[in-house]
C-alpha cells in the first residue's frame, strides 16, 4: 500500500468512527459547542454581555466575559454612565462570589436542634405562605427587611408586601450616608445623596468623603475625578481625622482633629460669603447665626496650621466652580449634621446647585432607614410581635453596634427567612434560607442613580438550586392568591420595561445593559428659617469625641463587610498598609514610639466595657491620638446613635490601648515602607543621576520587526485602588494561595501595588509589575531557556519548559516573578472560572506577567484575518482594561503614533532602576502629582 | 625491623582497618544510612507536595540547598588539592592524607550534586538541564552559569574518580593477595591484573602525574564555575569579581578543615600515628592558616569595595549582612574562619593534633554559615525595597542537610571497610 492510500483509509475509518459516534445521549451538547446557536457559543471565542455588578450600591455597568457559555471574566462596560468602563477590586472579585465554593445551594430550614436540612423550593415556600397567613391569623406583623433596593425589584417588593399584607420596613445600609441626606432635606427639601459633577469642578474639597474607595459611588468618582485632573487647572484637597486612600491621593490632604470639620466648613463658608465666588445670599438670620471664627481661632479648632488654612480657603474663593464634599467619617460623629449642613450652605452659596451638585439625579439614598429605624425594629422584634421576618440581602446582626441585641431579637421572630448567597451571620441565625442567585445568573435591574436603569442580565442558568429575588416574591404572590403578576421574574421585567421605556427602548436597554433617561434640571431653594434654626441650635452644641478616638472606616476591599467572605479580597492586600489577611489597627508613628510596638504585635483596645484585642500596624500619615480599624475589623463596638440623624457614630472616643506582649500572625506584604532613597518613584534628587552601565553586549540586539509591546502608567493618575490586581488575578488564572504563605512572603500576584511613604506621612503607589526588559536579567540565568525573549519583546515564560531553579526570580531587580511553591487547586466550582487561554500552572514552575500574551495573541489573530496590524487600542492588558483612572496605557513602541509612544516619549516619563541597564519596556509618568501635606504641580 | 618485615607491616597495618566492622563501626554506619534515607524520603515529599515544603519564599529563592552545594563542592577541593597539586609539588606528606581525602572528594561531590537536583521545583525534569539532540530542537542556554556548573562538576566527578580509581589500582593487588574466595576476585578485578613489574610501575607513574596536571587545573575552576553561579548575576552582595578566587580559597580552606575533621579520629581508631605524624598535621595546619588569610582578606576587600563604589545597593547589602537580620550568622562567620584560625601562628596550636581536630569542626561550620550569609542575606534585600523579606530554613531543608552528611559519612564508613585508608604504595615508597 502506498503512503497516501494508507492515510486515506485511515481518515475515512477515523471519520466515519466520528460520526457512526454522534448518535449517542451527548448529540446534543456536541453539536451545540460547534454550531454556533443564536447567542453564540464558538469554542474558542469570547463573548461579551452587558450586566450590572451588585457587589456594592453604586451599581457599576458590567461587561460579562463568557468562554464556551462560562463567565470568566468581569470588565467595566465602557460608555456606561456609572463607571464608563472602570471597575473596582470588589467588582472584580464579584466573580468569585458567582462560584464561591461556600454558596448556599438549595433552601435550607433550620430543625429542631438547630442545624439545617435542605428542603425544597415547594416546602419552603409553602411554609411561608403558610407561616405569613398564619402569622395574620394570629395578629403577628409581617416584616420585610432588605438592603439598598433599586428599580424594579423596589417596586415589586412593593406589591409584594401590599398584596400579602407584609410591613416593608425602611432598608438597611450600614453606610446609608443619612446625615448628608438629613442636611440636604433640612436646607432643601430634598432627603437624598445628590450627584456630584466633579469633572466640571475647578477645585473640589472633600471632607471626610472617601470617594476613590467607597464613598456613594467610587468608581464614577475616580473617573470624574481623572476627567477633572486631566483639565489641566484643577486642584483637590482633602480633610479628613484619620488615612484614607482617598486622603493619600489628593493634592494636598488635611489632618482635622476628630469631629471638627463643622468648624473648617464654617470658616470657608464665611470666608466664601466675604470673597466669593458668590451665586447666592444667605439671608441674614442664617449669617447671624453662623459661627464666626478668625484664622487663628478656626486653626486652632481644627488642628489645621493656620497659614494652610488661609491658603486653604484663598484658592477655594478664587476657584470659579469649586465643589464640596462632605460625608463618610466626616459626617457619622455627633456633629456630623452641622458638617453636612455647612457643606450644602457652602454648595448653596457658591452657586454649585444645580451644576456640580445635581439633585435632579441623586443617588436614592431617600429610601434607605436609619439606625433609628433599626433600633425600633429591634425593640418590635424583641417584644416578640413579629410573624414572618423577611431579611434580604443584609446582614444586621453582624453590621449593627453591640447594643441592638440584634441577634437575640432575630431569634424571636416566628419565622425568620434570609434571602442571601453564603452563610452569614445574618443568614445563619434565620429559620429559613432561601438560596438567591447571583446577578450573573438572574433577571433585573437596578437604578443607582435617578435616571440611569442598568440592566441585570443572566449569563448562565443557575449553578445550583436557587433563584432570584424576584422569582421568589412572584412565587409566594402566586401561592398565596393563585395569580401572580407575571408568570417570572424575566416576564414581569420586560412587562415593566415596556410600560417605562416602550418597546424600543426595552430593546435598547437589553442590548446596551443600560438607559440614561433625560430628566429636567432641578432647582431647590434654600430654607432660610430652617437652616437659620438648625445653625442657633447647633452652635450651643459641643462634643467633639475625646481623644484618643478609634475611627472606624469603610474598607477598600469588604466594603461594610459584605465582600469578607470573598477569596480573592483577602489575597490582594490593602493598599495603604499592603496586609493581606486578618484585620488590624493603624496606630500612627508617634504612638507605636510611645508604646514601644512594632508592626503586627497585638493590642487590646478597650471603651467602656468593650474590648478587642487587634494587632498594630504602624501608619505613616496617621495623626496622634487617633487610630483606625476597619468597620468590619471589630465585633459589636459600642457604637451610639447620633439623636437628629440617625447615623451611626463610627467613633469610639477616650479608648484605652495596651499592648498585649503577643504578635499576631498577620502578613503585611511589603518590606519597607520607605523606598530608602532609591528613586523608584523620582524625585528630583534623582533627576541627574548618572548610570554608570555601558550598554555594549557581546551578543546581538533583539529585533523587533513588527512590534514591541509597552506599557506606560502615569503615577499622578494612579490611586492604588488596587482594581488592577484582582483583574490580573482573574485573568490569568493567578491562584489564590491563602494566609499561610502570605506570611512567608509566597503571594503570587504578578502586579502588585507598591505604597510608599515619604518622610511626611504622604503617600505614594507604585503598580509593579514585569518590565519586560529588552536586556533581561532574567532570560541569560536560565538554563534551558524557559525565560526567553519573544520577537515582540515579551519576556515570556515557557511554563513547559521551566525547571524551577529559580534564579531568574533572584535575578530580577523587580522580583515580578512568581514560582509555584504548592499545586494550586480552584475549588470546585472556582474551577469554571479559569480562563481557558492560559494553563494552570504546575508546581515547581515560575510564572510572570506577560503582558496578557492570549489577548495579544487573540487581537493578532483578528488582524490577520483582516491582513492588517494590530491597531492602537485594538488589544490592551486586564489591568490597563480595569483601570477606573485610566492611568495604565497599553500598545505597541513601534507605531510611532501610538498613544503609548507618546507618553513614553514625555519629558516626565522614566523607567524604575534605569541605572541596571535592563531596558523595560514599562515608563511610568512621575512627578505630577501632589500629595497630603505636599502640592503638586498640576 | 629489617626492610621487607617493616613493608609488610604496612600493609598489614594499613589493611587491618579491613577487618570484620566492630559494633561502634555499625552503629555509625546505621545512623549515616538512616540519615540519608530520611534524606530520599524527605526529597519525595517534596516533590509531591511542592517545594513550599522548604523554607524558601520570595524572594529568598536560593537557602539551605544552594548552601549545602557550595559547601560540598567546597569540601571536594581539598581532595583534588592534596593528591594533585601537592603531589605536582613533591610535597611529602601528602602520602598520609591523599587517599582518605581522594575519597572525600568523591564522596562530597556525590552529595553536592543532588543538591542542584533537590532545588529544582521540578526535579524529575533534570535532564532538561543537559545538552542532548532532541527532536524539537530545544537547547540548553550555554549563557546560563547554572549549564558551566553542570559541567564543572561533572567534569570534576568525572576526573575525581579516575583519580582515586589509578591511585587505588597497585593497593588493590596488595589487598588481593590479603583475601580469599569471593573478595579476592573482586579486588582481583579492580586491580586490573596489577603484577608490579617494571613496566607497569613506569606507566602507571606517568599515567598519575598526567592525571595529577590535568586534575590540578580543576582545583581553579570548579569553584571559579560555581562561585559565578552568584558573580554573573546582578543582585548587590554577589556581582563581584572578586569571587572566582575567594570561593577557590575558601573551598580549600573548608576542603582541609573537613580532612583534619576525618583524620584524626581515623588515625585514632585505626591506629595509624605511625604513619600520619603530626608534622604531617602541622603542614596541613599550615594551608588552612594561609587559606584562612585569603578568606578574611576576601571579606575585607567585599566590604571595601562596596564602601567606595557609592553603590546604594551594595552599601545597604553589606550594612544588612553585617548588622540585618542575619547579624548572628555573620559574626558566627568571622569569627570561625577568621579569628580561631589566627591562633595557628602558634606553633604548639598546630602540633596539638586535638585542638586541630576541634578548630576543624568550628572551621566546618563557619564555612558553611559563609555560604548561607552570600546566598541568603544578599537575595534578601536587594533593589526593590518593597520586595525585602527574610528566609528561614524548614524542618525538611534541616532534615535533607542532615541526609547529606549521612550520605557522605555513609560511603566514607563503607570506604574505610572497603578500600585500604592510606597508599599502601606510597608510604612504602618513603619508607
Amino acid at each position: 500500500m502506498k503512503r497516501r492510500d494508507f492515510l486515506r483509509v485511515l481518515g475515512i475509518l477515523s471519520g466515519s468512527t466520528l460520526l457512526s459516534s454522534c448518535g449517542s445521549r451527548k448529540t446534543k451538547d456536541f453539536v451545540s459547542s460547534v454550531l454556533p446557536p443564536e447567542e453564540g457559543v464558538i469554542p474558542g471565542e469570547a463573548y461579551y454581555s452587558p450586566s450590572t455588578c451588585t457587589e456594592c450600591p453604586a451599581g457599576c455597568g458590567l461587561s460579562v466575559k463568557r468562554r464556551e457559555g462560562w463567565p470568566i471574566k468581569l470588565e467595566g462596560a465602557p460608555e456606561h454612565p456609572i463607571n464608563d468602563g472602570g471597575l473596582c477590586i470588589r467588582g472584580q472579585s464579584s466573580l468569585t462570589r458567582l462560584y464561591h465554593p461556600k454558596r448556599v445551594n438549595a433552601p435550607l430550614r433550620r430543625n429542631g436542634d438547630g442545624k439545617f436540612n435542605a428542603v425544597s423550593w415547594e416546602k419552603a415556600l409553602s411554609l411561608v405562605s403558610e407561616s405569613l397567613a398564619g402569622s395574620r391569623d394570629a395578629g403577628r406583623k409581617n416584616l420585610f427587611l432588605s438592603g439598598r433596593t433599586t428599580g424594579s425589584l423596589s417596586l415589586l417588593i412593593d406589591a409584594f408586601c401590599g398584596k400579602l399584607g407584609v410591613e416593608r420596613l425602611p432598608e438597611f445600609e450600614v453606610y446609608s450616608h443619612s446625615a448628608v441626606a438629613e442636611a440636604n432635606g433640612l436646607l432643601f427639601g430634598e432627603r437624598d445623596v445628590p450627584h456630584y459633577r466633579i469633572e466640571n469642578a475647578d477645585f473640589l474639597l472633600t471632607v471626610g468623603a472617601d470617594i476613590l474607595a467607597t464613598h456613594v459611588s467610587p468608581v464614577s468618582y475616580t473617573r470624574k475625578l481623572s476627567r477633572a485632573r486631566s483639565g489641566g487647572d484643577f486642584r483637590w484637597f482633602h480633610a479628613e481625622p484619620h488615612l484614607s486612600l482617598t486622603g493619600a491621593n489628593a493634592d494636598r490632604r488635611f489632618v482635622v482633629l476628630p469631629g471638627r470639620e463643622a468648624v473648617l466648613l464654617a470658616y470657608l463658608l464665611r470666608q466664601v460669603l466675604e470673597k466669593g465666588p458668590r451665586r447666592h445670599g444667605l439671608p441674614r438670620e442664617v449669617v447671624n447665626a453662623l459661627p464666626r471664627y478668625s484664622v487663628e481661632n478656626a486653626s486652632d479648632q481644627t488642628g489645621i496650621p493656620a497659614e494652610k488654612l488661609a491658603d486653604l480657603a484663598d484658592r477655594m474663593t478664587k476657584a470659579r466652580f469649586p465643589l464640596v464634599i462632605a460625608g463618610g467619617v466626616s459626617t457619622s460623629h455627633r456633629r456630623g449634621l452641622e458638617v453636612a449642613a455647612l457643606a450644602g450652605m457652602i454648595q448653596w452659596v457658591t452657586g454649585e446647585i444645580p451644576g456640580l451638585v445635581d439633585f435632579a439625579r441623586n443617588e436614592q439614598y431617600g429610601g434607605t432607614g436609619t439606625y433609628h429605624d433599626m433600633e425600633a425594629l429591634s425593640a418590635r422584634l424583641s417584644k416578640g410581635e413579629a410573624g414572618v421576618l423577611f431579611l434580604s440581602r443584609t446582614n444586621p446582626v453582624f453590621s449593627l453596634p453591640g447594643g441592638f441585641a440584634f441577634r437575640e431579637n432575630v431569634r424571636k421572630a416566628k419565622l425568620s427567612v434570609a434571602f442571601g448567597d453564603l452563610l452569614d451571620e445574618t443568614v445563619q441565625e434565620a429559620d429559613l434560607i432561601l438560596p438567591l442567585s447571583h446577578s450573573l445568573e438572574s433577571w433585573g435591574d437596578v437604578e443607582p442613580r435617578r435616571g440611569v436603569v442598568s440592566l441585570v442580565r443572566p449569563v448562565l442558568g443557575s449553578l445550583h438550586d436557587t433563584l432570584s429575588e424576584g422569582d421568589i416574591l412572584l412565587r409566594l404572590m402566586g401561592a398565596v392568591s393563585g395569580e401572580g403578576p407575571a408568570t417570572g421574574y424575566r416576564e414581569y421585567l420586560f412587562a415593566e420595561w415596556t410600560k417605562r421605556f416602550g418597546e424600543k427602548g426595552k430593546d435598547a436597554l437589553i442590548r446596551d445593559g443600560f438607559v440614561e433617561e433625560s430628566l429636567p434640571e432641578k432647582r431647590v431653594t434654600l430654607n432660610g428659617g430652617k437652616a437659620a434654626a438648625f445653625l442657633k441650635g447647633a452652635a450651643a452644641e459641643g462634643g467633639e469625641p475625646k481623644a484618643p478616638v478609634l475611627v472606624l472606616a469603610p474598607s477598600l476591599r469588604t466594603f461594610d463587610g459584605r465582600s469578607r467572605g470573598l477569596p480573592l479580597l483577602s489575597e490582594v492586600p490593602d493598599p495603604l498598609t499592603t496586609i493581606s489577611y486578618g484585620r488590624w489597627l493603624s496606630v500612627s508613628p508617634g504612638t507605636a514610639k510611645a508604646l514601644g510596638v512594632k508592626d503586627t504585635e497585638e493590642a487590646t483596645v478597650s471603651s467602656g466595657d468593650w474590648s478587642q484585642v487587634l494587632p498594630m500596624k504602624i501608619q505613616p500619615g496617621l495623626a496622634e491620638g487617633v487610630f483606625v480599624a476597619g468597620r468590619d475589623f471589630v465585633d459589636s463596638p459600642p457604637l451610639r446613635t447620633e439623636e437628629r440623624t440617625g447615623e451611626a457614630t463610627w467613633y469610639l472616643e477616650g479608648i484605652r490601648i495596651e499592648k498585649s506582649g503577643k504578635v499576631a500572625a498577620i502578613p503585611v506584604l511589603s518590606g519597607s515602607p520607605s523606598q530608602q532613597g532609591r528613586g523608584l518613584i523620582p524625585d528630583p534628587s534623582h533627576k541627574d543621576e548618572k548610570h554608570h552601565h555601558g550598554t555594549e553586549s557581546l551578543y546581538p540586539e533583539h529585533e523587533h520587526k513588527e512590534y514591541r509591546w509597552a506599557m506606560a502608567i502615569d503615577l499622578a493618575l494612579c490611586n492604588g485602588c488596587s482594581a488592577c490586581v484582582a483583574a490580573c488575578y482573574i485573568e490569568n488564572n493567578v491562584p489564590v494561595v491563602g494566609k499561610k504563605d502570605h506570611l512567608k512572603g509566597r503571594e503570587m500576584s504578578w502586579l502588585r501595588i507598591e505604597p510608599f511613604y515619604g518622610e511626611a506621612g504622604n503617600v505614594d503607589f507604585l503598580p509593579m509589575l514585569c518590565q519586560q526588559c529588552h536586556s533581561a536579567p532574567c532570560e541569560t540565568v536560565c538554563p534551558v531557556y524557559a525565560a526567553y525573549h519573544n520577537p515582540e519583546g515579551l519576556n515570556v515564560q515557557v511554563y513547559n519548559r521551566c525547571v524551577g531553579t529559580r534564579y531568574c526570580s533572584n535575578n530580577c531587580p523587580y522580583k515580578v516573578r512568581r514560582f509555584n511553591w504548592f499545586w494550586h487547586l480552584w475549588k470546585k466550582p472556582l474551577d469554571r472560572m479559569l480562563n481557558p487561554d492560559l494553563e494552570v500552572r504546575a508546581a515547581g514552575v515560575m510564572e510572570k506577567c506577560t503582558f496578557c500574551v492570549q489577548r495579544i495573541r487573540a487581537a493578532k489573530d483578528k488582524a490577520k484575518d483582516d491582513s492588517r496590524k494590530v491597531r492602537d487600542g485594538e488589544v490592551t492588558t486586564a489591568c490597563a482594561q480595569s483601570c477606573p483612572t485610566g492611568a495604565i496605557t497599553f500598545g505597541n513602541l513601534l507605531d510611532t503614533k501610538s498613544k503609548v509612544y507618546r507618553l513614553a516619549h514625555l519629558a516626565r516619563a522614566y523607567r524604575v532602576f534605569e541605572g541596571l541597564g535592563t531596558n523595560p519596556s514599562v515608563y511610568y509618568l512621575g512627578g505630577a502629582k501632589g500629595g497630603p501635606e505636599r502640592e503638586g504641580h498640576g | 625491623m629489617d626492610k621487607p618485615d617493616k613493608l609488610a607491616q604496612v600493609e598489614q597495618d594499613v589493611l587491618s582497618a579491613m577487618k570484620k566492622p566492630g559494633l561502634g563501626y555499625l552503629a555509625a554506619l546505621g545512623c549515616s544510612a538512616t540519615l540519608f534515607l530520611t534524606l530520599l524520603g524527605l526529597w519525595g515529599y517534596q516533590m509531591a507536595t511542592g517545594m513550599g515544603v522548604a523554607g524558601i519564599t520570595h524572594p529568598v529563592g536560593w537557602g539551605v540547598y544552594i548552601t549545602n552545594f557550595v559547601f560540598w563542592v567546597g569540601i571536594a577541593h581539598s581532595g583534588t588539592l592534596i593528591s594533585a597539586v601537592l603531589y605536582l609539588f613533591r610535597a611529602r606528606f601528602r602520602t598520609s592524607f591523599n587517599r582518605p581525602a581522594e575519597a572525600m572528594t568523591v564522596f562530597a561531590l556525590l552529595a553536592a550534586g543532588l543538591f542542584p537536583l533537590i532545588h529544582l521545583g521540578r526535579s524529575w525534569k533534570f535532564y532538561y538541564l543537559f545538552p542532548y539532540p532532541t527532536q524539537r530542537m530545544l537547547w540548553v542556554n550555554f549563557r546560563s552559569p547554572l549549564i558551566w556548573d553542570v559541567f564543572a562538576v561533572s567534569t570534576y566527578l568525572t576526573v575525581s574518580v579516575v583519580f582515586f580509581y589509578v591511585g587505588l589500582i597497585p593497593d588493590f593487588a596488595i589487598a588481593r593477595r590479603y583475601k580469599e574466595g569471593l573478595a579476592k576476585r573482586i579486588y582481583g578485578f579492580f586491580s586490573l591484573g596489577w603484577t608490579g613489574t617494571r613496566r607497569q610501575w613506569k606507566n602507571y607513574n606517568q599515567l598519575y602525574l598526567f592525571l595529577a596536571a590535568f586534575a590540578t587545573p580543576l582545583v581553579a575552576s570548579v569553584h571559579s564555575v560555581v562561585s559565578w553561579d552568584f558573580a554573573m548575576s546582578i543582585i548587590p552582595g554577589w556581582h563581584t569579581t572578586i569571587f572566582a578566587p575567594y570561593f577557590v580559597a575558601g573551598a580549600i580552606f573548608s576542603g582541609t578543615a573537613m580532612v583534619i575533621t576525618l583524620v584524626v579520629p581515623m588515625r585514632k581508631i585505626l591506629a595509624l600515628d605511625r604513619y600520619i605524624t603530626d608534622d604531617h598535621f602541622e603542614s596541613i595546619a599550615k594551608i588552612l592558616l594561609f587559606t584562612s588569610l585569603i578568606v578574611t582578606y576576601s571579606y575585607v576587600v567585599e566590604f571595601g569595595l562596596a564602601w567606595y563604589s557609592g553603590n546604594p545597593y551594595e552599601m545597604e547589602t553589606f550594612r544588612y549582612r553585617a548588622l540585618g537580620d542575619y547579624t548572628v550568622m555573620f559574626w558566627i562567620m568571622i569569627f570561625c574562619n577568621s579569628l580561631i584560625p589566627l591562633t595557628l601562628f602558634a606553633r604548639r596550636l598546630r602540633r596539638n593534633v586535638k585542638y586541630l581536630f576541634v578548630l576543624s569542626l568550628f572551621v566546618n561550620v563557619g564555612m558553611w554559615v559563609e555560604r548561607f550569609v552570600i546566598i541568603v542575606t544578599s537575595l534578601a534585600r536587594d533593589y526593590d525595597p518593597y520586595v525585602w523579606g527574610t528566609y528561614t530554613p524548614s524542618i525538611v531543608e534541616v532534615g535533607i542537610t542532615l541526609g547529606s552528611f549521612g550520605l557522605f559519612f555513609t560511603a566514607y564508613l563503607l570506604f574505610l571497610k572497603t578500600l585500604p585508608v592510606l597508599s599502601i604504595t606510597e608510604i612504602k615508597e618513603h619508607l
